[in-house]
């Protein structure tokens, strides 16, 4: 039934189709045919789609973003936990009001919010004062105090008297090496090394510029072998080295003769026998020593040359000796 | 011991056509070095009378902050400081080129990478302090802060040291 | 300077002459912006300020050891800092609100990004987790990325020219 009322309907609206209403009474074959008919039914050029329904794009539903972390922050919160470690600068846990940038024309600066310039200078927000105190409250139990008695630089001079100069390096790279890292210099004042005389003078010409006549002081700088251990130890056995072979006589040594002496030496020149005989001259028994001053005269008359002030003393000793007035 | 050779550079090469002998030596001193270098029952504690910090940065007011930091820390651990101080200029390292692609040679702009100094000293440290501190602070180096550490070690002599060989 | 000179002066002068050049600085074109008609070109902080101005105005983008005197492999730094820009701009495509920051500490490197909030935060998490594994993987040390957001494009606009 609700069929016909159906076809009624439509019939009713279209009226190229009233023909078709006479036959209504063949109420029974009618069903058949109006089904026949209606997949033959051309299809309808719709103009204006209004009544097509018009499908709901899915709207992209965005997150509220939270609001900065800093609005909540209790005012008496622990900052160090908040900002443990280096980190780049982030807005919305910093609880300051920052501004950065330049800007012309006494207009402000731009905010912290979205500011490249801030988050690129290193921040020292995770070493505040009351962090480094906590950090440095942890580490004391490592550290140990200066021993006592040795305050002063004489003082631990006595006793340590050898310095090992050493460096380290820090830098942002994958790789820990750094080749300058290897250089070890060890000092040492001469004062604490025992020598005798041809020792100290073989000593000193072994060791060339590496010895400053000023403070007395012999620095070994090493740099030949790649790690620092090697270049330490290699330090070491240069100074044991130099210090054992000066104490080694050759025997080449014992034919220096007087013209191959570096410096005027009163002892094993001529004028100490003649100055020897003008003082014992007819006198037998005991002889008589020459007079140190007069020694440190001479040579420092030929070794320096001859000045005033050298020659006046000279003079004197020279007077001295022969006791005249 | 492996440089017997050359053991001193050129402006000791007199010295070592004289050097014959050293290999006698090479024994002696690795014995030597062998018993300062076997650890004592208990290890004793290395001193150290002086330590300097140099940092090398672009920005001299990370420099400077650093150094607050690290002079606060050492006041805190105990360590005496010394001075601490920073060259008023910074290194200039320049590069000039044209400025245009071609031609115009006497137009040119220049490149500077310019690097700012910082020292810092620190007195009378023993061993573990020192490697306290220093990791301390090295752990807490800013990015684009370079550190260089130079320390002293005070030691005693060596016992082979101490007195005149006895010449054979 | 011999063989040019004994060679015949055909063939291979032509081979072996070359342009002389200098390296350039390009300083009036570089990192230097043009003003529209309409001054509506958007300009950041960090273009807003031509190169000269760094340390002045504005400060590095880089901050690593290798520059300053006396660094080590100052080459492999640069060349690496590019590769993880490039890298930065190809996988948080358009939503860089700057310029990538790197930063060298110790063996650890810390990229620094603002982004705009245009994905969904788990899409976040997992570039931030991609980029960490992946440049770690590459460089060779452990490299953290650390994120500022912005709502929006004019959030970091400094000025319209």
């Amino acid at each position: 039934m609700s069929q016909l009322t159906r076809f009624l309907e439509r019939n009713l609206q279209n009226p190229s189709l009233r023909l078709s209403a006479i036959q209504i009474r063949h109420l029974s074959s009618q069903a058949e045919e109006e089904k026949s008919f209606d997949d033959e039914e051309f299809r309808v050029l719709n103009l204006r789609p209004t009544q097509v329904q018009r499908q709901q794009r899915r709207v992209y539903k965005k997150d509220e973003p939270q609001p900065p972390r800093t609005k909540v922050m209790p005012v008496d919160q622990d900052w160090p936990n908040v900002w443990p470690g280096p980190r780049t600068f982030h807005p919305a846990s910093v609880p300051l009001p920052l501004r950065q940038g330049f800007t012309e024309k006494n207009a402000p600066p731009p905010s912290k919010y979205g500011n490249a310039e801030l988050m690129k200078i290193p921040n020292f927000l995770h070493l505040t004062p009351p962090a480094i105190n906590r950090q440095c409250e942890a580490l004391k139990k490592f550290c140990t105090p200066w021993p006592k008695n040795l305050e002063t630089a004489e003082k631990w001079e006595k006793h340590f008297p050898v310095e090992i100069v050493k460096s380290d390096y820090c830098h942002a790279l994958p790789s820990v090496r750094q080749p300058e890292a290897r250089k070890v210099s060890l000092k040492i004042k001469l004062s604490n090394l025992k020598f005798d005389k041809h020792s100290k003078d073989k000593f000193l010409r072994l060791v060339g510029d590496r010895y400053n006549h000023e403070n007395d002081v012999l620095t070994i700088q090493t740099d030949r072998c790649p790690t620092k251990k090697q270049n330490y130890d290699y330090a070491q056995y240069l100074l044991t080295a130099c210090y054992y072979e000066s104490f080694e006589v050759e025997d080449w040594e014992a034919t220096k003769s007087l013209a191959d002496m570096e410096v005027y030496e009163f002892e094993h020149n001529k004028s100490k026998i003649s100055t020897e005989a003008i003082l014992n001259w007819g006198s037998s028994g005991d002889k008589k020593k020459v007079d140190p001053g007069f020694a440190k005269s001479v040579e420092t008359l030929i070794n320096e040359g001859e000045n005033e002030y050298n020659l006046k003393k000279y003079k004197e000793e020279s007077k001295k000796l022969l006791g005249l007035k | 011991m492996f440089m017997l050779r050359n053991t001193l550079s050129s402006k000791g090469s007199a010295f070592v056509n004289h050097f014959k002998n050293a290999a006698k030596y090479s024994t002696e001193t690795v014995s030597a070095l062998k018993t300062t270098s076997t650890p004592a029952p208990q290890e004793q504690d290395k001193l150290f009378s002086h330590l300097e910090v140099e940092l090398k940065g672009v920005d001299p007011a990370v420099l400077k902050s650093y150094s607050w930091f690290a002079t606060k820390a050492a006041n805190h651990l105990g360590i005496e400081v010394g001075e601490c101080y920073a060259p008023r200029k910074a290194k200039h390292d320049r590069m000039t080129l044209l400025k245009s692609v071609h031609i115009y040679k006497k137009h040119r702009v220049q490149y500077e990478i310019r690097t700012y100094f910082r020292y810092m000293n620190f007195h009378k440290m023993t061993g573990s302090t020192l490697d306290t501190y220093l990791e301390y602070i090295e752990r807490n180096l800013p990015e684009g802060v370079a550190l260089k550490a130079t320390s002293t070690e005070l030691q005693a002599l060596p016992e082979h040291l101490k007195d005149i060989p006895s010449v054979e | 300077m011999l063989r040019k000179l004994l060679s015949t002066p055909t063939l291979t002068t032509i081979n072996q002459r070359c342009i002389a050049t200098t390296a350039v600085n390009l300083k009036v074109q570089s990192g230097r912006y043009r003003i529209t008609p309409k001054k509506d070109k958007p300009l950041t902080y960090e273009m807003a300020n031509p190169p000269h101005f760094i340390a002045h105005r504005k400060s590095w983008n880089s901050w690593n050891t290798s520059t300053i005197d006396g660094g080590l492999r100052p080459s492999e730094t640069a060349i690496e800092d590019i590769f993880i820009r490039r890298f930065m701009i190809g996988t948080w495509h358009s939503l860089l609100g700057a310029e990538v920051i790197i930063k060298r500490q110790h063996n650890m490197v810390r990229v620094a990004l603002i982004i705009r909030q245009a994905i969904s935060p788990r899409k976040v998490y997992f570039l931030i987790g991609y980029c960490e594994e992946l440049l770690s993987y590459w460089l060779q040390c452990p490299v953290k990325l650390e994120i500022q957001t912005i709502g929006d494009r004019k959030d970091v606009v400094f000025k319209y020219i």
